[in-house]
This record gives C-alpha cells, sequence and structure tokens, in this order.
C-alpha cells in the first residue's frame, strides 16, 4: 500500500508516492482549477493502491488575496458593527498618507449590530435577537463582545442566521478563534466566513474527483502542521491558510529526525519568498497569530517566518547607490534572464549562474544562457548580489533563534526549495552552524511532509485570569501566560510548577523576570494528535562531495563551497566544514 | 555603497528593531504595550543617529537632542542615563529617554509613560501653565537605583514604571550584547565606517529629492485653539538646490497654557513632512535630515524657553505644524489635504488607576487616491487599546465605538471619515482632554471641501477643545473626531 503527498504551489504542484522502499516524485504545472493538478500530479507519479492520501493547498490563500470568496455579512454587538473597518485604527504606512490597507472582507453596508452586550463580567445588555436585521448573503461572521467568556448571545444569534439562511454559511467567533482581543477575533471569523462557501466547493470537487481516480479521501493540511479531513477543512478554511508552507516544515523535521538532528531550522528559498523556521526537539515551533494578506488571523499555526525576497528576486541599485534585492520577482514568467524566456532584468538567480554554482543545463533540460544574465547583471558584481540576499536570509534566521533566544549554532540547517540548498552554506557559516542537511528531496518537500503529517485537532480555551485562580488544567499542550499588566504573552509547555515555567521563559527572552508579581493564565492550548504513518525513506548510494562543487538534486541545485565536505547518508546530504 | 557596509547597516537596524521589540513586548503601560508609543535606537560615538525603529513619528528628530544632552555629562561605559526634560532634550514629560554607551556609539529608547507625576493622573493635564505641574522634570541623570527611588516615589503607579523602566533598561542589555558581538565578528573599525556611511547614504539619498522641488519661498499660516486667547503658526519654506530652510519667524510667542513645543518636537514635525514628500520608504537614519534647517524663534511656540507648559506642543501643536509646512510645499509641489489634525488625547484617572488613549480620525485625501477612515494622521501611529483589553484592566466601558460616516470633506478624492468613541466611566474619576480642530475643521485641497470638525460631549453636553473635570460614576462621554479634507472639486 502506498502513501500519497500532493502539494500545490503558486507555480508547481509537486507529488511524493513512498511506496514500500520506493520514493517517487513528480512536479506539473498548476493549473487554474487546483483539483485537475492534484489528479495530474496523482497521475505523474502513478499512484495507485493509496492508502493514505494528504494535501497541501493554497486554494484559501489564493481567494483571500484575490478576493475572489463568497458574498459574507459581518454581525456584531450593536456600537461596535464597524469593527472591521476600524481596524487597530494604525495607517498602511508612516509616510505615505493615503496608503491603503486591504479593503476589508465584508464592506460596510453589511456590517449590522445587534443590541446584546456581554461585558467580563457577563451579561451587562441582554440579547434582543429580533434586533437582528434581515439581509441576504452567502456567508455569514458573528463576533460581539466578552463571548470569548461568555457565548451565549453570539451562539443564538448564529442559531438564528442559520435558521433564516439556511443555505448561507454561518461562523460564531467563539467556534473558531475563543481568545480576546475583539479585532483579532473578528478579522479570523470574517475571514473563515469568507472563504467557506468556496472552499466547501473546492473540497467537495476534489474529494469525488479523488474517488474517481480511486484514490482515498483527501486529508487536508492545516497551518497548525497536522492533517484533517477535507469536510473539517472546508467547515473552518481559515486554518489552512499557510497549508503548504507549514508542511515543507514538516518535511524538514522529518529529515533533521531521520538525520539524528532534533534541533534545525527550516530553510525554503523559493523563488519569490523565503521561510524559515525552528524546529525544537523535532517539533516546529508555533505562534498563535499571523498576517496573512494584512489580515489577523489568529490561530494556532507554525510559526514560520517569512521574508520577500527568493532566487528570482529582481536586483537594483536604489538612489543612494545601495544593491537592492526584491521584493520584486521575475517569477515563472518570464523568469530569470539566464532562462532565456524574455526575462531581461537581473535576478539573484543570474548572479548564481556567473558565480559557477548552477550547472549549465538545469534537470529536465533547460540551458542557461549566460550571456543573458550578463546583460542583465550589467556593471552589478554578482557576488555582491549574494552577500545582499545573504544579509536578507541571516536576518530571518537571526529572528527565529537569536531573536527568541536560542544560539544558531546549535541547530542543524535544513535547506531546501529551488535556491535554499544553493546559499546554505554561506549562511551557515555567519550564524556558526556546523551542520546542513539537504534532502535528496529538496524541490518537493512540502509533499514529503504530507506523506509523514500527523493527524492533528488544536483547541484553545481561553482564561484571562490569575494562574493561581484558573483550576485543574490539561497535562499535555501549552499555556500563554504574562504578567498582570502587560499585553503580550509567552507560551510555555504545559507541566508542573507552571509559573517557574514562565519566569524563566520570561528571564530568556527579556533579561528578567519578577517573581512577586502576579501571573495571569490568557489561554490553554491543546492538541488532540494522532501519529501519522511510520515513514522510512529509502537509502540511495553513499557519496562524498568536496567543495567546491554544484550538485544535482531533484528540483534544486546544492552548492558545496571551498572548506565544505558533503556526504550522502540515506537520501539527505550531510554537509560539515572541513 | 560597499556591500560590506551595506550588510553591517541591515544588522544594526536588526539590533534597532529586536531593542523596540523587546521593549513592547515586556512594558506594562498600555501606552507602550498596546499603543507602542516608543522608539529605539543607535547613534555613533559623535552622536549622530544611525538606525532608529520608530513606531511613531513625533520621535524623529527628537532623539538626537537626548543623546546629545547626555554625551555632555561623558557617560561612562556601562551607565545608562535617564532624561525627559523638554529643555534638555527630551519632548515632553510622559516621554522618558533612556541613554546608554555600547561598543562603537550609543544605544537609546524612548516610551511614553502612563504617568509621571504632576497636578493630573497620567501627566497629561489639559490646563497646566509651567512645567512643574507636568510631572517630574528629570534633566540627564545617571540612573542608579538611588535615582529610581526618586523616580518611583513621585510617580502615581510606581509598580507599574519600575516594569516599564526595566523594559526599556531590557532594550539596552540587549543593545550592549549585539553590538559587542558585531564588533567581535567584524572589529570596531568596519562597523565606525558602516555607521558613517550609513548615515551619508540617508543624506545623499534626501539631498538628490530636495534638488528635484521646484526651488522658491513658500509661506503658510494656521491657527490653534488655546484654552484662551488664539495662537498662530507661521511658517516659510525655502527650497534652494538641495537644502530646504524651514523658518517660523512671526510665530506667536509661547503661552501661558500648554501647547508649547521644545525645538526637537517642532523639528520632528519639520523631518517628517519632508520625509513625506521626498523618500517615504528611506530607512530612518540622521542623515536625511542634514539637508533640513529649521529656524525658530526662542520663547515662541515653536522653541518654548522653560519653565513653559509643553504637554500638548508634542501631540497637538506639532500635528498643526505638520498642517502648515505642507500648505507651504502645497505651493511647490502637490501635497494632502488636511487630516483630523489633533491626536485627541483622553485621560481618565483617580487615586486608584490612570487610563490614555488616543482617538483616530479622517486623513486628508492625496492628489491621487482618498484619505484613509479611522486612522492616526501625521505625528502619531498607535493602536487602539481593544474594548476587551480595556474593560478587563479599567473601570471604564465603551458603549459605541464606530465610524463617524459622512465626515470626511467631499472633493474628487474623500477625505477619511472620523470616529466616534464613548466611553462611560464606571468610577468617580477625572478626565483630561486635549483636542484639536473642534473649532477649526481640517481644510479641504484643490478645491475639495472641509473634513467635518471634532466634538466633546459629556452625558451630551458639549465640552471645550481642552478641558480637565470631575466625572461621576456613570457619566459618558463621547468624542467625534475630525474628517479629513477633500482633494479637487467634486464634479
Amino acid at each position: 500500500m502506498a502513501i500519497l503527498g500532493i502539494d500545490v504551489g503558486g507555480t508547481y504542484t509537486d507529488a511524493v508516492l513512498l511506496d514500500g522502499a520506493r520514493l517517487v516524485t513528480a512536479k506539473v504545472p498548476t493549473e487554474t482549477e487546483q483539483e485537475e493538478s492534484v489528479l495530474a500530479a496523482a497521475a505523474a507519479v502513478g499512484a495507485a493502491d493509496v492508502e493514505r492520501f494528504s494535501h497541501g493547498t493554497t486554494i484559501a490563500t489564493n481567494a483571500l488575496l484575490e478576493r475572489k470568496g463568497a458574498r459574507t455579512a459581518f454581525v456584531a454587538t450593536d456600537g461596535f458593527e464597524h469593527l472591521l473597518h476600524l481596524r487597530r485604527q494604525t495607517r498602511a504606512h508612516l509616510y505615505r498618507l493615503c496608503a491603503e490597507h486591504p479593503e476589508p472582507l465584508v464592506p460596510l453596508e453589511r456590517c449590522y449590530g445587534v443590541r446584546e452586550r456581554m461585558g467580563p463580567d457577563g451579561v451587562l445588555v441582554p440579547l434582543a435577537i429580533d434586533s437582528l436585521p434581515a439581509f441576504e448573503a452567502e456567508a455569514v461572521a458573528v463576533c460581539t463582545l466578552f463571548s470569548f467568556r461568555d457565548p451565549s448571545h453570539e451562539r443564538a444569534i448564529a442559531e438564528q442566521l442559520r435558521r433564516v439562511l439556511p443555505a448561507a454559511h454561518v461562523v460564531a467567533s467563539h467556534e473558531i478563534a475563543p481568545e480576546f482581543r475583539e479585532y483579532e477575533r473578528a478579522s479570523t471569523t470574517a475571514a473563515d466566513a469568507y472563504l467557506g462557501p468556496l472552499c466547501a466547493r473546492y473540497f467537495r470537487a476534489l474529494a469525488s474527483r479523488s474517488e474517481a481516480a480511486g484514490l482515498p479521501e483527501p486529508l487536508v493540511m492545516r497551518s497548525s502542521g497536522g492533517v484533517i479531513t477535507a469536510g473539517e477543512a472546508a467547515d473552518h478554511p481559515a486554518h489552512v491558510l499557510v497549508s503548504g508552507p507549514a508542511a515543507g516544515v514538516v518535511g524538514a523535521a522529518l529529515v533533521g529526525r531521520t538525520a539524528g538532528e532534533g534541533n534545525a531550522i527550516a530553510f525554503d528559498m523559493g523563488g519569490t519568498s523565503t521561510d524559515v523556521c525552528l524546529i525544537t526537539d523535532g517539533a516546529a515551533e508555533r505562534t498563535s497569530e499571523r498576517s496573512v494578506g494584512g489580515f489577523p488571523i489568529r490561530l494556532p499555526m507554525i510559526d514560520i517566518h517569512t521574508v520577500g525576497a527568493g532566487g528570482g528576486s529582481i536586483v537594483w541599485r536604489d538612489a543612494g547607490g545601495a544593491v537592492r534585492v526584491g521584493p520584486e520577482s521575475a517569477g515563472a514568467v518570464p523568469g530569470p534572464a539566464c532562462y532565456g524566456r524574455g526575462g531581461t532584468r537581473p535576478t539573484v538567480t543570474d548572479a548564481n549562474l556567473l558565480l559557477d554554482r548552477l550547472p549549465p543545463t538545469l534537470p529536465g533540460g533547460l540551458e542557461l544562457d549566460r550571456e543573458a544574465a550578463e546583460r542583465a547583471l550589467g556593471d552589478l558584481d554578482p557576488a555582491d548580489v549574494v552577500e545582499i540576499v545573504n544579509a536578507e536570509m541571516l536576518r530571518a534566521l537571526r529572528v527565529v533563534t537569536v531573536e527568541r533566544g536560542h544560539d544558531p549554532a546549535d541547530f542543524a540547517l535544513v535547506a531546501f526549495g529551488g535556491a535554499g540548498p544553493l546559499h546554505a552554506c554561506a549562511l551557515a557559516e555567519e550564524l556558526g552552524i556546523e551542520t546542513v542537511l539537504v534532502p535528496g528531496a529538496a524541490g518537493v518537500l512540502s509533499a514529503l511532509g504530507l506523506v509523514a503529517s500527523d493527524e492533528r485537532r488544536d483547541s484553545v480555551t481561553a482564561y484571562v485570569c490569575p494562574l493561581e485562580e484558573a483550576g485543574e488544567l490539561p497535562a499535555a499542550g501549552e499555556a500563554d501566560l504574562r504578567y498582570r499588566g502587560q499585553s503580550f504573552e509567552l507560551t510555555v509547555p504545559l507541566g508542573p510548577d507552571l509559573a517557574e515555567r514562565f519566569h524563566r521563559a520570561h528571564e530568556e527572552r527579556y533579561g528578567s523576570a519578577d517573581r512577586v508579581r502576579v501571573v495571569e493564565l490568557v489561554a490553554v492550548r491543546t492538541a488532540d494528535v494522532r501519529p501519522g504513518p511510520a515513514i522510512v525513506l529509502p537509502s540511495a548510494e553513499p557519496i562524498r562531495l568536496a567543495g567546491p562543487v554544484a550538485h544535482e538534486l531533484d528540483g534544486a541545485t546544492c552548492w558545496i563551497p571551498p572548506g565544505w565536505v558533503g556526504v550522502r547518508d540515506g537520501t539527505t546530504i550531510r554537509l560539515t566544514r572541513l | 555603497m560597499k556591500i560590506q557596509h551595506q550588510v553591517l547597516g541591515a544588522q544594526l537596524r536588526a539590533v534597532a528593531e529586536e531593542m523596540g521589540a523587546a521593549l513592547v513586548r515586556s512594558a506594562f503601560s498600555a501606552n507602550i504595550k498596546e499603543r507602542r508609543d516608543c522608539s529605539t535606537a543607535l547613534f555613533d560615538e559623535r552622536g549622530r543617529m544611525i538606525v532608529q525603529a520608530e513606531h511613531i513619528p513625533v520621535h524623529l528628530g527628537a532623539m538626537p537632542e537626548a543623546v546629545a544632552a547626555v554625551l555632555a555629562r561623558e557617560p561612562r561605559h556601562g551607565d545608562v542615563y535617564v532624561v525627559n526634560d523638554p529643555f534638555t532634550g527630551g519632548t515632553h514629560l510622559p516621554d522618558i529617554t533612556l541613554v546608554s554607551r555600547v561598543p562603537c556609539g550609543v544605544a537609546c529608547s524612548r516610551a511614553h509613560h502612563a504617568d509621571v507625576g504632576g497636578m493630573e493622573p497620567a501627566s497629561l493635564p489639559a490646563e497646566s501653565t509651567d512645567i512643574y505641574q507636568e510631572g517630574l522634570v528629570l534633566p540627564p541623570v545617571r540612573l542608579d537605583e538611588e535615582v529610581m527611588t526618586v523616580v518611583l516615589a513621585n510617580m502615581r503607579n510606581p509598580d507599574e514604571r519600575r516594569g516599564d523602566l526595566n523594559a526599556q533598561l531590557a532594550a539596552h542589555r540587549l543593545a550592549e550584547r549585539r553590538l559587542t558581538e558585531l564588533v567581535e565578528r567584524r572589529g570596531s573599525a568596519l562597523v565606525a565606517e558602516a555607521m558613517d556611511e550609513l548615515y551619508r547614504y540617508s543624506e545623499r539619498v534626501v539631498r538628490a529629492a530636495v534638488a528635484r522641488l521646484p526651488d522658491g519661498r513658500y509661506e503658510a499660516v494656521d491657527s490653534l485653539e488655546p484654552v484662551a486667547g488664539a495662537l498662530e503658526i507661521r511658517v516659510a519654506v525655502t527650497i534652494a538646490g538641495d537644502e530646504v530652510t524651514i523658518d517660523f519667524a512671526g510665530t506667536s510667542p509661547q503661552h501661558e497654557g500648554n501647547l508649547n513645543c521644545p525645538l526637537a518636537v517642532t523639528r520632528s514635525a519639520c523631518y517628517f513632512v519632508v520625509r513625506c514628500l521626498t523618500e517615504p520608504d528611506l530607512p530612518s537614519s540622521g542623515g536625511a535630515y542634514e539637508p533640513v534647517h529649521v529656524r525658530a524663534p526662542l520663547g515662541s511656540l515653536v522653541n518654548a524657553a522653560p519653565p513653559a507648559a509643553v504637554v500638548a506642543g508634542n501631540t497637538e501643536t506639532s500635528s498643526r505644524i505638520v498642517d502648515a509646512v505642507f500648505s507651504a510645499f502645497g505651493q511647490a509641489v502637490p501635497v494632502p489635504a488636511q487630516g483630523q489634525g489633533t491626536m485627541n488625547n483622553v485621560t481618565f484617572g483617580n487615586r486608584r488607576f490612570t487610563y490614555y488613549e488616543t482617538i483616530a480620525g479622517g486623513q486628508g485625501a492625496c492628489p491621487d487616491r482618498p484619505g484613509p477612515s479611522a486612522v492616526h494622521v501625521a505625528m502619531s501611529n498607535t493602536l487602539n487599546t481593544p474594548v476587551e483589553a480595556l474593560e478587563l484592566s479599567y473601570p471604564l466601558r465603551v458603549e459605541r465605538y464606530e465610524l463617524r460616516t459622512g465626515s470626511g470633506g467631499n472633493g474628487v478624492h474623500h477625505g477619511g471619515d472620523g470616529v466616534v468613541r464613548e466611553l462611560r466611566v464606571l468610577e468617580d474619576c477625572r478626565v483630561s482632554l486635549l483636542t484639536e480642530r473642534r473649532r477649526h475643521a481640517p481644510a479641504g485641497t484643490a478645491g475639495g471641501g472641509d473634513g467635518a470638525a471634532g466634538r466633546n460631549l459629556l452625558n451630551e453636553g458639549e465640552l471645550p477643545a481642552k478641558v480637565t473635570t470631575a466625572l461621576r460614576a456613570g457619566d459618558v462621554l463621547r468624542i467625534e473626531t475630525p474628517g479629513g479634507g477633500g482633494h479637487g472639486e467634486a464634479g
């Protein structure tokens, strides 16, 4: 029986099929109808006799960014119905005065108030359900004040809406993000409702196409790094907004564990952006909030830090004479100048070619045009270009390590994505990292992560009370804690002597702890995890590579600089300094 | 710029940003933690600002003065100095600045504390007439445990103050650690060289941009709404080649109220406008302001001498300076219509609590697009305090928080709408309002309509723009913030 993972990306859809000891990978172009790409990728790896099929998707992210979601209404406490339009009252850019935030997902004319008011200690104004106006909508988001404390009003409003609008997708904020801070909760709820109908259609279509192709019902990767059923994904699609990158981190964790490196940094450098994430003891770091397309999404997610630079990023010189990289990218079309597809502006890939870090011909047969790269770069020194983009990458790697109190030297760097293995050794040197791991499947690691993924269902309970008064807490999971009076929480694993764990975490992060201050419990996060299949990655011929040399991988190139040596161990190349 | 300088520049910037993040995340005052009313920066040995992580523009031009004042005291490595005196490097008293020597330079952090003593809780009195009423004045002094004891003894919530000062100290320890690492890896000569080059780089970029503006002398005038009398800001902007001189000759003398500005605040406001009109995306560095010369008569509203009260200069007069300077530039290049022109400062307090917030309003429309609604304009960009966070911590209830629809001015491009915010107090307490644009509405530009003036109401009765008064439990304060002006005559 085989296990299949398919990850749909912006340009390519990647598939990995693990059939006993046989690992088959494929890349097909991503089509407008994502389910077509999924089926094409499954066919490309010859998927048959599949017992488990996991899927990473950009369907929700694209719909949010391209504004293709449902006609959504927003219902809130009377007097607060403009919540989504007030945001947090900051302007989008300090010095571009009319720069706009993304338009809220629900226009002003579809924002409604209901007479009711919950306070921190309970009901202040009883719910007047008949004050709910009549309206039409494909989806409705409901977010009333303090519903994280007492959801009874919000629940009654949602029930009423489900009665009067039976075809609409109704989401109440306590169902998706029962946490305090009303704007972030409302924003999450609005995104979830907005994406519901479209994602439900997609997952239904995918399930029926999969069935017709003899595949099992797909499991879908959530942003939190675990898979759920397609039906669950359709119910709350805000959970799948960072599906693909999360799968990549799961893949990197698997590669690290297999190589005996439980502490690792996932470094995924693609064409237009780079994702980095810290993995400690084999588990990816988590966060409880992230901005997607300018909207705060308050949900448990793998803590991926993204920077807008990658191999395809355009290189330019600014008015002060400084070399800059990105955020503009040559993308897949026209691509870097050396691809010979009409690109004339210089990219990081062109610089790598001129530094002899790329082969003359890419796997798949694309011949690289050196002269075009030279023309595009002009008087820009390719070594300078690589140094500048590496500085951006270093910044990102420092954010997830040094700035969170970790020494990067204690971690291995797992490099993947089309450009990751080209830059990894130089970055490791700067950070004092001893070991770089480059998986054989560097070009399709998200799909590999899907194959290995656990089933995972996260839940969160809001407290916002002194830790001492919280009563009994679950044995496993995480707690968001802060000193009373602070506004930001630190997340600490649950366990005995939680207060002391928090003091220590505060000391580590901020250099001080105050053991006489009251510690407040804001929320408890737990997860129901069912482990994924036990994966044994096939092994390949051992090889030894001494830098300087460029080594071809499946969908990526690994650059081994002078002073570094690579040894293939299983399917992964372990690079170390001499 | 040499690549190694550029790479080091990115690292220095990262240090300033990391300092800011550490400060915000471990602070206790709502002003710092929720609203991010704070900035952090690194300076070179000569006291030139090299990189700044600013969250609000009013700190732009004001940090170098604090560093200069501390460097004059010849601090030793390892010392941390504290200063808030508006007449020696400060802005207004609640902004407490720490300065410390670090390898190759100086680290600086500034944060708005919830209370620094004085006649009213939260230290933003509406009716102060001299600096002593506004709180404890700290000239640049070494912050040791003795000084800390004196500081805390003069403030209403010493426990919270200590927490916030600790958060600032954590940022300074971080700067010390990071700069030590950087100097070990790169050598102090290269770090110093990179600092110099970063400074020159931003100067070059802004000079080139100023050179593209049409030469000439452009004048403008605007007025404020003091408790008594009238106040005028007069400005003449002279663009000559790659330099610009902004002269406030003719501006009203400093007054008996608290709208006075120390020169540092006036500079910040001028730098802000130049930044908006030249290189809005340039990372913050002192070099950018080399080509900008600010002149203001000593003893005037915009260069006040002690013991003037200054608490509203920082928030309100600075906004009006921005309006006036934009108007003057508007005769040379297209500029946005006027925004709400106030931060709508609201403070509540009694012996038990102090709470401060500022409220967003409408931005004026730009020549090419509408003005955003419900945002901070000009010199502030602080976040709101979430309703749920506020009600969990203070004896206050938000009764209404919504857009003030229709308050933005008409035009080809509409001005942004203001905001309506109603707060009910649940305990007897005092309230101070420091607001502007209640009588003079934000003006439209190029034929665009004016935004609606703001309103302050107590239990539906009109309050003046600036007032301190006692409230009884159950009273409701309603603030309607101004809309922004429109741009272009609507068809």
